[in-house]
């Protein structure tokens, strides 16, 4: 016969050597897997800790947890069940809630309970504890592990040269992407200003692209950031901006952004015209809707600041932003006319819009078509372009149909203060029209709708 | 019979000898146009005196076996030339000084001084250049060192003073050695005016000893009427390396005393920007001599130069170094973007700080170069 041992509170039998396949203990059943669970693992030797069932349940956060642990009302894990005389089991709180608010019923049956009393279901309560606790062990386990593997990589990256450096980097940032845990450690290990120091001027692509793309999911700090921010750095992620990989583009594109959120901040490091045309080539891609998306976030950063915004006209940003409109996704196109709204405060940034031939015909086919931010942006665009040059535009801008979607505008739920500009518009439109023809304009024809 | 028989098979015997012969250099040719695709032609190309033939010397140090002791010692009448040439032009600048300036007596120099002087400013024009030995080196020294000398080597930018100079100057009694050899070094710092077209070819030997890549790299002569040679080469260029020495804002032109530097450097660089043949060229600017630029943006303003006139200084020391360098990098990267058609956009442009004379520099600038161009070649395979 077997001999129950007791280990660490948990009933154990002798399974190092009877190998008879019968489920003996709470152990066996849970690491078999016999409930359903993962399975596998190593037996929870730390449980003798007496760790907090909801403790472990919520830093462990598991998006698959047994059926037979989870409440029936809650649909979380138990963390204390009992038993109805039907045989169901509740989470405690839940049922008596549902007690209190005046049923005598089992949820889940129906039936109504012949039996008020509810038992206390320890055998479940012990399964679920196990359960959760191998769990818990084993993230803590793979956590030293991978804080291990971080520690090993920074000691590594300190000496390594050519491609060792590399293949640390290449590693590190794998680690980082998989754990989140890995980036505190990085964090924690002085691992920020050791990356950020093997960016200089002589820095190969291959270490500064691996090197970014560990920063750029990192929490920097504000020292960090000033360091990152000086004219060489920065320069490097131009370059890299220009020349590398999708992914890397992504990656210069957020981490600048991140360090232009730092007050010390200053626009001339911005203001290069490698940068820009760059953005631009990133923004006109349209094989990598994630590249669009951050090259416009970016842009749209760039172009709050006023010394800029010049330098992004000069470089024909303008008629590439209008040339893109008509593909862009939601998302983008916000971004995109919020940056053409604001180049528009601008002369130069009006006469570039005017000179575009298709800006007139897309934003009025913009208009009330997306979002009301869309509308606002493209309302704002064309009144200055209208305010421009008022004959030759408002002319092109009717002819597309702006006459009825200023009259859509005006009879929606926008913000007043889009409805008292649409009518501004469509008073100036009117202008150069006698009245019956207008109102002929203003019809909605297919086309437009 | 017998005789018309020889004399065809002669004939027939020397038309096989020749189609064979054509037949060879067929081959020849055709496999050395195949080798040659593949040779990623690279072109040193800037105004006179901007690093380029520092920077040949430098990657012939790098990549190939470098100098042996007969090219070493073919630089020896070059460093003599040098150093005459420089001495005489202090010398007569110090003359002239002495004459026109309001403070003559500054440049004024000591009897004995002035004797050595005649004898060596009559040497420096000859054709001829003696071999330098200990007592002229002697006499040089005497003369570099008295105050008028010295006060003319401060104004040394109205006269034309080489960059070597100081190098020289300081070494004499090493470089008048009756068994003198010229170090890399000296050889580095020895200034011929470069004429023609130089030509080396050479191998990146990096980690990875097969790279592959083979390169061809073309010097040529910086100055005016140099120019017109470099159009013949312009054809199927993978890479332009466009030197600028950024230390010459505050000078002119050997060849036109009235021209700045950088405003020659600068039409320069805008007409090679333009030229239909560098449709497809990557082009590395080599903003070169930073160890001079270092010293003299404190001292001189940069807005004595033209193209520089908006420059604001912000701070002082190294911090004001580095905001004068970028300054000057934007104002090159402005120039670029507004010579290039829209069409042309898409070429490699990147910018490099340099110190030509540094070969530490050098290694590694030109291995971030190497890099680019072999990204370059994947991305148009259509490999990356």
């Amino acid at each position: 016969m077997f001999q129950p041992s007791k280990r660490d509170g948990v009933v154990v039998a002798g399974f190092d050597g009877s190998g008879d396949g019968q489920v003996l203990d709470l152990d066996t059943a849970v690491k078999d897997g016999v409930l359903g669970g993962f399975g596998g693992g190593i037996i929870g030797a730390d449980v003798g800790e007496k760790l907090d069932l909801k403790k472990m349940t919520e830093e462990l956060d598991l998006p698959e947890i047994p059926s037979v642990f989870i409440c029936p009302i809650s649909l979380e894990p138990m963390q204390d069940p009992i038993t109805l005389c039907t045989g169901q089991t509740y989470e405690r709180s839940n049922i008596l809630k549902w007690f209190n608010l005046g049923h005598y019923t089992c949820p889940t049956t129906m039936q109504e309970l012949w039996d008020d009393s509810i038992t206390p279901n320890r055998t479940l309560y012990h399964l679920i504890y196990t359960w959760f606790s191998q769990k818990y062990s084993l993230m803590k386990k793979k956590s030293e592990d991978v804080q291990g593997r971080v520690s090993e990589l920074i000691q590594t990256l300190k000496k390594a040269k050519g491609q060792a450096r590399i293949q640390a980097l290449k590693e590190l940032r794998q680690v980082v992407a998989v754990h989140a845990t890995a980036m505190k450690t990085v964090v924690d290990e002085g691992g920020v200003s050791l990356i950020s120091s093997l960016l200089g001027p002589f820095t190969s692509h291959a270490v500064g692209s691996e090197a970014i793309a560990i920063l750029v999911n990192l929490e920097l700090d504000s020292e960090s950031k000033t360091y990152l921010m000086q004219p060489t750095r920065i320069s490097l992620m131009v370059d890299m901006l220009n020349e590398g990989s999708v992914e890397t583009k992504i990656n210069c594109t957020r981490l600048i952004e991140k360090l232009m959120e730092e007050k010390e901040f200053r626009s001339e490091s911005i203001s290069s015209h490698r940068l820009l045309v760059g953005l631009m080539r990133l923004v006109k891609d349209k094989r990598h809707s994630n590249g669009i998306l951050s090259g416009l976030s970016l842009l749209r950063s760039i172009c709050l600041h006023k010394q800029v915004m010049s330098l992004t006209v000069s470089i024909g940003a303008v008629p590439q932003l209008v040339e893109l409109l008509p593909a862009l996704e939601p998302d983008c196109l916000e971004l995109a006319l919020f940056i053409l709204d604001t180049l528009s405060s601008l002369p130069e940034g009006k006469a570039a819009l005017k000179d575009c031939r298709n800006t007139i015909p897309n934003m009025v086919k913009l208009l009330m078509r997306v979002s009301e931010n869309c509308t606002e942006y493209a309302l704002s665009i064309l009144w200055s372009v209208c305010k421009l040059a008022p004959e030759e535009c408002s002319s092109v801008a009717v002819e597309a149909g702006l006459a009825a979607k200023l009259l859509l505008v005006i009879q929606s739920g926008c913000n007043p203060v889009l409805k008292q500009k649409s009518s501004e518009l469509l008073k100036l439109c009117s202008l150069n029209y006698t009245d019956t023809i207008f109102i002929s304009k203003c019809k909605l024809t297919r086309t437009i709708q | 019979m017998g005789l018309l028989c020889s004399k065809n098979r002669h004939y027939a015997e020397a038309d096989i000898e020749e189609n064979a012969q054509a037949a060879e250099i067929e081959r020849r040719i055709e496999q050395e146009t195949k080798a040659e695709k593949h040779i990623q032609k690279l072109l040193l190309l800037g105004a006179g005196e901007s690093g380029k033939s520092t920077i040949f010397k430098q990657i012939k140090l790098l990549f190939q076996t470098g100098f042996d002791e007969a090219e070493l010692k073919s630089y020896v009448s070059v460093i003599d030339a040098n150093i005459y040439q420089t001495i005489k032009i202090l010398y007569d600048g110090s003359k002239e000084f002495a004459h026109n300036d309001v403070n003559s007596s500054k440049y004024v120099l000591s009897s004995e001084n002035k004797v050595i002087g005649e004898k060596l400013s009559e040497i420096g024009s000859r054709l001829d250049y003696p071999r330098l030995n200990r007592e002229l080196a002697e006499e040089i020294g005497e003369l570099w060192k008295d105050s008028a000398i010295q006060e003319t080597y401060a104004r040394g930018i109205e006269l034309q003073v080489p960059d070597c100079t100081h190098y020289f100057m300081e070494n004499l009694q090493r470089l008048s050695d009756a068994n003198y050899v010229p170090t890399k070094e000296d050889v580095l710092y020895a200034r011929v005016r470069t004429t023609g077209v130089v030509e080396i070819q050479f191998s990146p030997v990096g980690e990875n000893k097969k790279s592959g890549e083979v390169y061809r790299l073309f010097d040529v002569g910086g100055q005016r009427n140099e120019r017109r040679k470099w159009i013949h080469l312009f054809e199927g260029v993978t890479a332009v390396i466009f030197c600028a020495a950024i230390n010459e804002y505050d000078q002119t032109l050997f060849e036109d005393e009235q021209k700045n530097r950088m405003m020659e450097t600068k039409e320069l660089f805008d007409w090679v920007l333009k030229q239909p043949c560098f449709e497809k060229t990557s082009f590395m600017l080599f903003l070169n001599k930073f160890d001079i630029f270092e010293k003299k943006v404190l001292k001189v303003p940069l807005n004595v130069c033209e193209w520089f006139k908006d420059y604001q200084p912000v701070s002082a020391g190294k911090q004001e170094i580095e905001h004068a360098f970028e300054f000057i990098k934007k104002k090159f990267e402005e120039l670029y973007f507004q010579s290039t058609a829209p069409d042309r956009v898409d070429r490699v442009f990147k910018v490099y700080r340099t110190t030509a004379l540094d070969q530490k520099v050098v290694k590694k600038t030109f291995k971030l170069v190497d890099e680019t161009l072999r990204r370059r070649n994947l991305l148009e395979a259509g490999l990356l």
